[in-house]
């Protein structure tokens, strides 16, 4: 990993309104807990094995909870008979939609998804009925006693058909959930300043998170009547606003206690909601606690995927490569449920996110893009890694290669002439008035890949080798913070007499290292050591409201949160420490464990013996701290605001070897940079960087949830393929650091970008070797060979 | 069908354990036996979660009955570690390198790798990457566990 002298440099053009007074990122001079690449809090626990996950907890007095799954892509129910499985020996529950106590729908934003389907079923997965028994064994036999007798419809499969005159409808209020529009400028004036343009389709599939730990919950009806919910969950408040109302309790009669994840990219925001209400519902009934695990296959069929998009690009240029207009369309499918898909305003939503991003990274005066949601009868889709931002970069990435193409001008030149710098205003008319990096990325990685050097050297590996090599390059940027009311967060710090702090925030770990890096802001804040500080475990009735762990927003919103409660308390430290030396408390610094004088620092004292004099004069050792970032804004109807407060900045090179003859493809180097504002662990963050540059590869050569009529066709992962360690190169991280006034010491977020500019950067790869060019996903081999023979067959020798 | 007892080897120590005939490895030793660090993924051998050493050989639980382990030595993850807590050399290396992420992959990672460096103290990456090509893992991008094998593989002189 490079880190570049870029360190320290703060960007920043205006200040924000919000009063940040308590929030100043100059940070001490040497933090000693920030910036280091310290040990995860939970790895020792990894490497032994002792690490539990929900399916290694105990489960003896369980019944186990099944689900009943319709057969068909869209259908009614004309009748459901339940006798034959209800007195099988060992069965407790068989229940049907009537039986669900309260509302009988659940989902993240729309509650559209019924908990059990009462008169129709929307895809195949759509559960019919649930069942409870001693066994698994018994709950599956009983499944096969549930007679269900349904009348076929006629199902739509494409967003486009979908919206046709008379297409069958998914809802009753019809298949599209919502238009939403952009306008910039005007795109008419645009296009007639161009000299080029450039019209284009990309298109992408359903992709499944093949999280490698199946989804799982445990509900448990506690003697005091508060429904346990227990489980991997990456979003406990969200389970819990849902849970409760189907059940009909009051929100604070369920608790959501989240267990340690294996794996969650966005698709166990959804999963618990609908394993939860539905474990929920059984145990209701049965009294008793149930566990309802799901098999690989069914997480395949039944949980969210990540949006699918038929993506319409037109974009213009002058001769000298300066972008003059971009329009879109988007199709985006939501599948059989709204799920997390639809708008929330102002700024929510998978295909408001895609609208607003689609354009790219890029200086224009005139944008137009027109996004549509749109209900099938296919899996519904949901949040994975970048919620609707990988499938436009996909789009923007590859029409400015090809655009450069035409023009002339190489990959990295177009790029350079167009790309954000700080005060750019962005395509919804935002000026990026925080630490943009963008164009600094792109200098960081041609300095350390040699790009330009490269892309002159395209052609056959040696004279005997069917294989090409070429280079390619993807830019990008993503939010922090999800953009509508549910970013705000709170944390509550308490310190003790011995010096030792326990720290409460609701923000989940799946291997991100949350809980590493929340308590080293929180050690960081408070003068202590990471290992004096204690993170309790997301339980939604200890912790506070924290929003869900998505948008790359933990490190970034709930830090700011950490800092604000860790400052309540540091004040109390910091007045009785200053009656203790004497000395004023501006004159004093908090840092490893001491208060020490700055004009002198051999005077100290202990942190320990600071809190204990604390505790022994009742001074405050609690602290609460709520953070949101500035409000979001999006107008309806122009799509024109702030959507998100800042953004984190990437450009990712790579290299491939395309066989001309086979279609195959490798990934043999690649380097991606990144503008994070501040690396708080640069450890755990190159960990995030090299993950997401795989699974970027994996939706740019090989994943694709396969599914024919309405019946998916790779249900495993014997044929829904991830890159396995043979697949992906070694990734080279350079960082930089371009602090922001919004973040805890200049943070930004950091999930998700990694994964955005990899697919089209290796998209431009292939099609710079080759000649060929895959527009629809996924560029496997078949796809590859066919796109070089389109491009007129394999490049001479 | 009756149930067996068998007898093997489990992390060095001796066990007699009553398994039915068409029981997996996996279930025995998480069900049974209470060792669950190793995982289930996909129960079907792809993932790799699961792997256990079977004499000292890498192998998916979830596809081996649990009778095929009768007078054989079985090490999970839970037998790497010394008895007084010492880490296995692959152990802190793995920590050291920030290898595990979810850590669901992380005992069949270390189990494989730990097959690999018995038989190859000092394997090339190449070995590595192949050595590994049955763990899938979707979290790190692997390239921090290749490091932390080539780590353990130094640090063993």
């Amino acid at each position: 990993m490079d880190k570049t002298d870029a360190k320290d440099q703060v960007q920043v053009l205006t200040k924000t309104k919000i009063d940040l007074s308590r929030l100043a990122c100059a940070a001490p001079a040497a933090n000693a807990v920030v910036g280091q690449s310290l040990q995860r809090t939970d790895d020792l626990l990894k490497v032994t094995g002792k690490l539990k996950y929900q399916a290694d907890l105990p489960k003896e007095d369980c019944l186990h909870g099944k689900i009943l799954r319709s057969p068909y892509p869209h259908a009614l129910i004309k009748s459901i008979k339940t006798d034959k499985a209800k007195s099988l020996p060992g069965v407790a529950a068989v229940l049907t939609a009537a039986d669900v106590p309260g509302r009988n729908g659940f989902g993240a934003i729309i509650p559209d998804q019924p908990v059990i389907c009462a008169d129709k079923v929307r895809f195949v997965g759509d559960g019919v009925a649930l069942v409870a028994a001693e066994t698994e064994k018994i709950a599956l036999e009983a499944l096969k006693l549930i007679e269900v007798e349904y009348e076929v419809l006629p199902a739509v499969f494409d967003p486009r058909d979908s919206l046709a005159e008379g297409a069958p409808k998914v809802h009753a209020q019809g298949n599209l959930i919502s238009h939403d529009k952009l306008r910039k400028g005007d795109v008419e004036k645009g296009f007639a300043e161009a000299e080029v343009i450039l019209e284009r389709t990309y298109q992408v599939p359903f992709l499944e998170h093949a999280y490698l730990e199946p989804d799982v919950v445990l509900a448990a009806l506690q003697p005091d009547g508060v429904m346990l919910v227990q489980g991997p969950m990456q979003a406990p408040f969200t389970t819990r606003r849902n849970v409760a109302p189907v059940l009909g309790l009051p929100i604070n009669k369920v608790r959501c206690v989240q267990i340690h994840m294996g794996g969650g990219f966005g698709g166990k925001e959804d999963s618990p909601i609908d394993l939860g209400c539905r474990a929920a519902v059984l145990a209701w009934h049965t009294k008793r606690p149930v566990y309802m695990s799901l098999e690989r296959e069914e997480v395949t069929l039944q949980t969210c995927k990540r949006h699918p998009m038929i993506m319409q690009v037109k974009i213009g240029a002058s001769k000298d490569g300066k972008l003059t207009a971009f329009e879109g369309v988007i199709y985006d499918e939501q599948g059989a449920y709204a799920s997390l898909g639809p708008r929330l305003p102002p700024a929510g939503g998978s295909h408001v996110h895609a609208m607003v991003m689609m354009a790219g990274p890029y200086e224009m005066s005139h944008v137009k893009v027109d996004a549509y949601l749109v209900y099938t009868n296919h899996p519904y889709g949901g949040a994975m890694r970048g919620f609707g931002a990988p499938q436009v970069h996909i789009a923007h990435e590859q029409a400015m290669d090809e655009l450069a193409a035409l023009l002339g001008i190489s990959p990295l030149e177009i790029r350079r002439i167009n790309a954000f710098k700080l005060g750019s205003a962005t395509a919804t008319g935002q000026v990026l008035d925080q630490s943009v990096g963008l164009r600094e990325t792109l200098e960081a990685c041609e300095k350390s890949f040699g790009f330009s050097k490269r892309f002159k050297q395209a052609g056959y590996i040696n004279p005997k080798s069917s294989k090409r090599r070429g280079v390619g390059v993807g830019m990008g940027w993503y939010r922090t913070s999800i953009g509508t009311f549910g970013d705000g967060c709170g944390a509550n710090v308490h310190v003790h007499e011995d010096g030792s702090v326990l720290l409460f925030t609701g923000i989940t770990e799946m291997g991100q290292g949350a809980f590493t890096v929340l308590p080293q802001i929180c050690a960081e804040e408070l003068g202590v050591c990471l290992e004096d500080v204690r993170l309790v475990k997301p339980d939604t009735d200890q912790v506070p409201e924290s929003g869900p762990t998505v948008g790359s927003r933990s490190t970034t919103l709930m830090g700011n949160a950490i800092i604000l409660a860790a400052r309540q308390v540091k004040e109390s430290i910091l007045e009785k420490a200053s009656e203790m030396l004497m000395v004023p408390v501006s004159r004093l610094r908090a840092s490893q464990r001491k208060i020490f004088d700055c004009e002198n620092p051999e005077r100290s004292l202990e942190f320990k013996a600071v809190a204990t004099a604390c505790m022994a004069t009742g001074k405050r050792l609690i602290g609460q701290g709520w953070w949101a970032p500035p409000m979001a804004t999006l107008d309806k109807e122009t799509g024109q605001g702030n959507p998100y407060h800042v953004y984190t900045y990437s450009t990712h090179m790579a290299e491939v070897e395309v066989d001309v003859e086979t279609g195959e493809v490798a990934v043999t180097d690649y380097v991606a940079a990144f503008d994070v504002g501040k690396a708080i662990n640069p450890k755990a963050l190159e960990g995030q960087i090299e993950g997401g540059v795989a699974m970027g590869l994996g939706y740019a050569l090989m994943e694709e949830v396969a599914i024919v009529q309405g019946y998916t066709k790779n249900l495993g992962l014997n044929n829904y393929l991830i890159p396995t360690i043979m697949d992906v190169p070694n990734v080279k991280s350079v960082i930089l650091e371009m602090t922001n006034n919004l973040g805890p010491y200049g943070a930004k977020g950091i999930g998700e970008m990694p994964n955005i500019p990899a697919t089209p950067a290796i998209l431009n790869a292939i099609a710079h070797a080759c000649g060929g060019r895959v527009r629809s996903l996924p560029a496997d081999p078949e796809k590859v060979f066919w796109a070089i023979r389109e491009a007129g067959g394999p490049p001479p020798r | 069908m009756s149930n067996l007892e068998i007898t093997f080897v489990l992390n060095g120590e001796r066990v007699k354990v009553v398994t039915a005939p068409d029981a997996l490895l996996v279930d025995l030793l998480r069900d049974t036996l209470g060792l669950t660090g190793t995982k289930v993924g996909c129960r079907e051998g792809e993932c790799g979660a699961c792997t256990v050493l079977l004499d000292g050989k890498p192998v998916n639980s979830c596809l081996l009955p649990a009778v095929k382990a009768a007078g054989r030595s079985v090490t999970t993850i839970e037998g790497l570690a010394a008895a007084d807590g010492t880490l296995h050399p692959l152990q802190e290396a793995f920590t050291e390198e920030g290898a595990a992420q979810c850590g669901f992959c992380t005992p069949g990672m270390i189990l494989n790798a730990k097959a690999l460096l018995d038989a190859n103290p000092h394997p090339q990456e190449g070995e590595i990457r192949q050595a590994l090509s049955g763990v899938l893992c979707r979290c790190t991008g692997y390239g921090k566990i290749v490091a932390a094998v080539k780590t353990a593989s130094q640090s063993r002189k």
